[in-house]
């Protein structure tokens, strides 16, 4: 018999064709290799097919309980020819001289069970596709009081994550793995905060929902609010199977360090004039705060002795420190400092002379843990002075802070990697104590790439320490934290086990050997290694196999080059409230170069 | 048709009799290893070639003298499509009929019964490929017990089928009577649904040709129809024309001649291309019906040798290579997995037996 299913190219195809295509059976529970409950195979009739992550259910006759359904996804399709026992015999079939059949099974992983009676499909049980209500039964989704669209499955339907395993209700946090460059994780995390803040579930929480985004990458993520210019009808069309609007981010704030010695405090952004803020530290909120303990951020600093005088001088300058001016000067012993390298001058002055010494670094320190100490603290000179200062004329917008807008983005991608984990470190303790005073009620989506610099899985550091905090109490505080990483392997283990959502694009083949990647099925393993931009495998806890999902093409510009212009009442500063009208995307002119409607992998560029 | 191998045959002569035993120089023997395999015996049987008294007529196309390899003529096409029909059999248990007697009593003697399954089928290769045109299983419990019934199990069931001997070749006898007739019926089935064809929209009807695995007998009436013999028992042709069979080259065939023994038909011996050999090594007998014209003969022949040479197996792919063709060893793994799993059906059949 011949089934026609999908179209010319196979899938989706929507409307009555695979409606009908949905009732017919696609084959029989195969009897030649063990079914179990949990793993079973199916022979396919010839013209049917199935391909990987095809949503397939069948029904068996249980006495005394009655129809027991099983719903399952494909992991493994084999075609062989049955009649033949050499390899060389495919040739004397093809000239017509053996005869022999092509046959295709179809290995499925069950995924739901309905009843819970966990007994084997029998063999030359028909299996069908399932379609409709029967593929949300088989996926969980029916069982999802709110959900949140995260692409579009290998049928052309919608994908969904359950928002309690985000929110914090059942579970939080949310890993990324893959190769840079062709992975688009930023992509995807980008695309899943847009899911989250339109597609409707989070109601009027949509509001106080913000989301923190570290850009480590160049300036791709400055134009979060500009329709992208190259999102064509088709690309547009799979916002609309996902039932989410097609429009850039409408309410983004952006930092950016201010321009190294540059004193009008402009930020160092260089596709993007307006928007931008610059951020810095003043030297009084240094003191105040005791920011020191970030400047020593790296792993290694946890093994070494000078710890002790760095809590000893940050308490120092906590005490000793009082304001100065308007512009957050502090004055120390009646010496006044201006700058960064002002103070790391103090602070050496303090501890070479013997006299203050022992109040400074602490009454039993040796000279070779404070000589250790200096010499860190001299070369986090160049990184950080541009950072903390007290030489530019105070600005409300130089703090950065989640409170004004929907989506902060703050560009690191001009800075050191020291200075980098200073900002990362001091921003996210800073929203920590905030969200902590604050209380639940509301969600912050923290967004950081590169997560194996941050939390690195040996050693100990304050940012690490943040991290682990906020993996593991940020479910009750309502921060969330989007971890992307190249290797989840280099990660803190908490960090990753504490994740709910992983979320895996493609893979080096040796990275996708390791125990953490344990939840793909080796199929799925097999396929990250191939999986084309804009291609995850999307694993929650309640759905026992990963999803592959196809995100669709960003609808916000991710360069300079692809912009459509800013929405007309988000082109200034960022506001003091979240808009309530959706901005609408300006036309633009559509590039017809072939290559530039390939999905975009430029967010993350090489090198690594 | 074929029994299954594994049977230790005797001590087989390396050159058959008719032929002279070939010069040996001193000090070094030349030998060749058949390429069947030793469970399967030789192409040349189990025994010495009998000289065969059938009548032969050796000038049906050539004069007597001049006997000579023959390469097919030129310009000759082979068939549109060529049907291969095969049968398999097997015996599923030996079995007893008790004599009837009043309820109560204990009967005192039985008539052996066989319980057997048969298939037959029809391989048609035509520009679609090789499929299965047709397959049919049977099964029969073949006994001469007049009060015997069909034995029916919960693996199939076994219609009675009356014959007169009670002795086990005879009741063997009776098996492979009724898988003839099966085979019979496959290919007039097959042949009726070659018009059905998807591809030459059957265009090939009445071009095709019928091939079928063994002697042609009971089967002479079917139009197109050669016979496909495998193995030699008897030696048909003078001692002169039976040595020019062994120095055929691959591809060429014998003049067709005459036979009549029991039933008359027309043959030809042809070799098929494989391995260098012993001198009979890869022969086989073909055979078409009498009732044609030696003309008609002569062009089937010809046919023949352009057909059937490409079907040729290889040594390491089959266990009677080259004479056990690519689709006939194809159709019978088709048809022994179509009679289901022996041990099933004798489980079935013992506890049907006690039921």
């Amino acid at each position: 018999m011949t089934v026609e299913v999908g179209g010319s190219n196979g899938r989706r195809t929507a409307g009555p064709a695979r409606e009908a295509a949905a009732v017919a059976p696609v084959g029989r529970v195969l009897g030649t290799e063990e079914n179990t409950p949990l793993l079973f195979h199916v022979a396919l009739l010839e013209g049917s097919y199935l391909q990987l992550d095809d949503v397939v259910v069948t029904i068996r006759a249980v006495p005394g309980v009655g129809p027991v359904m099983t719903a399952g996804i494909v992991t493994q399709v084999r075609a062989r020819h049955e009649g033949a026992s050499f390899g060389s015999d495919v040739f004397l079939i093809a000239d017509g001289v053996l005869p022999a059949q092509v046959q295709e099974i179809a290995e499925i992983t069950t995924t739901r069970v309905e009843p819970e009676v966990y007994v084997p499909p029998l063999p030359g049980e028909q299996v069908r596709r399932a379609t409709g209500d029967e593929r949300a039964t088989a996926l969980y989704f029916d069982m999802m009081d709110k959900r949140i669209p995260v692409g579009i499955g290998r049928d052309g339907n919608p994908i969904y994550v359950n928002l309690e395993f985000l929110d914090g209700t059942r579970g939080a946090h949310v890993s990324i793995s893959g190769i840079s460059g062709v992975a688009t994780k930023t992509s995807f995390a980008l695309f899943l905060l847009h899911s989250i803040f339109r597609c409707g579930v989070l109601g009027r929480a949509a509001v106080n929902t913000k989301a923190l985004v570290f850009s480590v990458k160049g300036e791709d993520l400055l134009f979060l609010d500009h329709a992208n210019s190259r999102l064509d009808e088709d690309k547009r069309a799979a916002y609309g199977r996902l039932d989410l609007p097609a429009e850039p981010f409408r309410s983004v704030g952006f930092f950016a360090p201010p321009l190294p010695d540059d004193i009008s405090g402009q930020p160092n952004v260089a596709s993007r004039k307006t928007g931008v803020a610059a951020f810095w530290w003043t030297i009084q909120e240094f003191c105040a705060g005791e920011l020191l303990p970030y400047v020593f951020a790296d792993a290694e600093d946890d093994r070494n002795q000078y710890t002790i005088v760095v809590h000893q001088v940050a308490l120092r300058l906590r005490t000793d420190a009082v304001p100065a001016g308007a512009d957050g000067a502090v004055s120390i012993d009646g010496q006044l400092v201006r700058t960064y390298s002002e103070l790391v001058d103090l602070i050496v002055d303090r501890l070479t002379d013997e006299e203050t010494r022992r109040d400074w670094a602490g009454p039993v320190t040796g000279a070779g843990t404070v000589n250790a100490f200096v010499r860190r603290l001299r070369s986090s000179l160049r990184s950080l002075r541009s950072l903390i200062r007290a030489d530019l004329a105070d600005s409300p917008r130089r703090k950065v802070s989640t409170a004004d807008q929907q989506v902060t983005v703050v560009d690191l991608h001009n800075l050191p990697e020291r200075a980098q984990r200073f900002v990362v470190g001091v921003v996210l303790a800073a929203e920590t104590r905030r969200k902590e005073e604050a209380g639940p009620g509301s969600l912050l989506f923290t967004m950081i790439d590169e997560l194996n610099k941050y939390a690195p899985r040996e050693g100990a550091s304050p940012i690490k320490e943040v991290l682990l905090d906020i993996a593991e109490r940020g479910r009750s505080l309502g921060i969330i934290l989007i971890g992307a990483q190249q290797t989840a392997s280099e990660v803190e283990r908490r960090i990753i086990a504490n994740s709910s959502i992983k979320v895996v694009g493609r893979l080096d083949s040796a990275e996708a050997g390791r125990p953490e990647y344990g939840f793909l099925p080796p199929g799925q393993r097999a396929r990250a290694t191939l999986a084309k931009p804009g291609t995850m495998f999307v694993s929650q806890p309640e759905i026992p196999v990963p999803l592959a999902v196809e995100f669709p093409f960003p609808a916000w510009a991710t360069r300079h080059s692809e912009t459509a212009g800013p929405p007309p009442e988000t082109a200034g500063p960022p506001s003091g409230s979240v808009p309530g009208q959706p901005g609408k995307p300006a036309p633009g002119t559509i590039p017809r170069n072939p290559f530039d409607l390939l999905p975009n992998p430029s967010d993350e560029v090489p090198p690594f | 048709m074929t029994e299954a191998p594994p049977r230790p045959g005797p001590a087989t002569p390396a050159v058959p009799a008719p032929l002279a035993a070939p010069a040996v120089p001193a000090g070094r023997m030349k030998f060749s290893v058949d390429a069947w395999d030793p469970g399967y015996g030789t192409s040349l049987g189990e025994e010495e070639l009998v000289e065969s008294s059938a009548p032969v007529v050796l000038d049906v196309e050539v004069p007597e003298s001049a006997w000579a390899p023959r390469d097919p003529a030129p310009g000759t096409a082979p068939p549109g499509a060529v049907l291969f029909v095969d049968g398999v059999r097997r015996v599923e248990a030996r079995a007893w009929i008790h004599d009837s007697v009043p309820a109560g009593e204990q009967a005192t003697s039985a008539l052996p019964a066989l319980c057997a399954s048969y298939a037959s089928g029809v391989v048609c290769c035509c520009e679609a490929g090789a499929h299965l045109a047709v397959a049919a299983v049977n099964r029969g419990t073949f006994t001469a017990a007049e009060h015997a019934g069909d034995v029916r199990t919960t693996a199939g069931d076994y219609p009675v089928r009356r014959t007169r001997a009670t002795d086990p070749v005879g009741l063997s006898l009776a098996l492979q009577r009724a898988l003839g007739e099966l085979e019979v019926e496959s290919a007039a089935a097959a042949r009726a649904r070659l018009g059905d064809h998807t591809t030459g929209a059957g265009h090939h009807a009445g071009t095709d040709l019928l091939v079928v695995d063994g002697p042609l007998r009971g089967r002479q009436h079917l139009p197109r129809t050669l016979g496909f013999v495998k193995t030699h028992q008897s030696a048909y042709l003078p001692p002169r024309q039976h040595a020019m069979v062994g120095t055929l080259g691959p591809g060429q065939r014998t003049p067709v001649f005459l036979m009549g023994s029991s039933w008359d038909r027309h043959s030809w011996y042809l070799r098929l291309p494989g391995g260098p050999g012993a001198p009979w090594a890869g022969v086989v007998r073909v055979e078409c019906g009498a009732d044609m014209s030696a003309a008609e003969a002569i062009a089937l022949a010809d046919q023949s040798q352009v057909t059937l040479r490409r079907f040729a197996s290889t040594e390491f792919k089959d266990a009677r290579a080259p004479q056990n063709l690519y689709p006939i060893a194809g159709l019978e793994r088709a048809l022994r997995r179509r009679m289901g799993d022996p041990q099933l059906l004798y489980r079935a059949l013992r506890r049907a037996a006690v039921a």
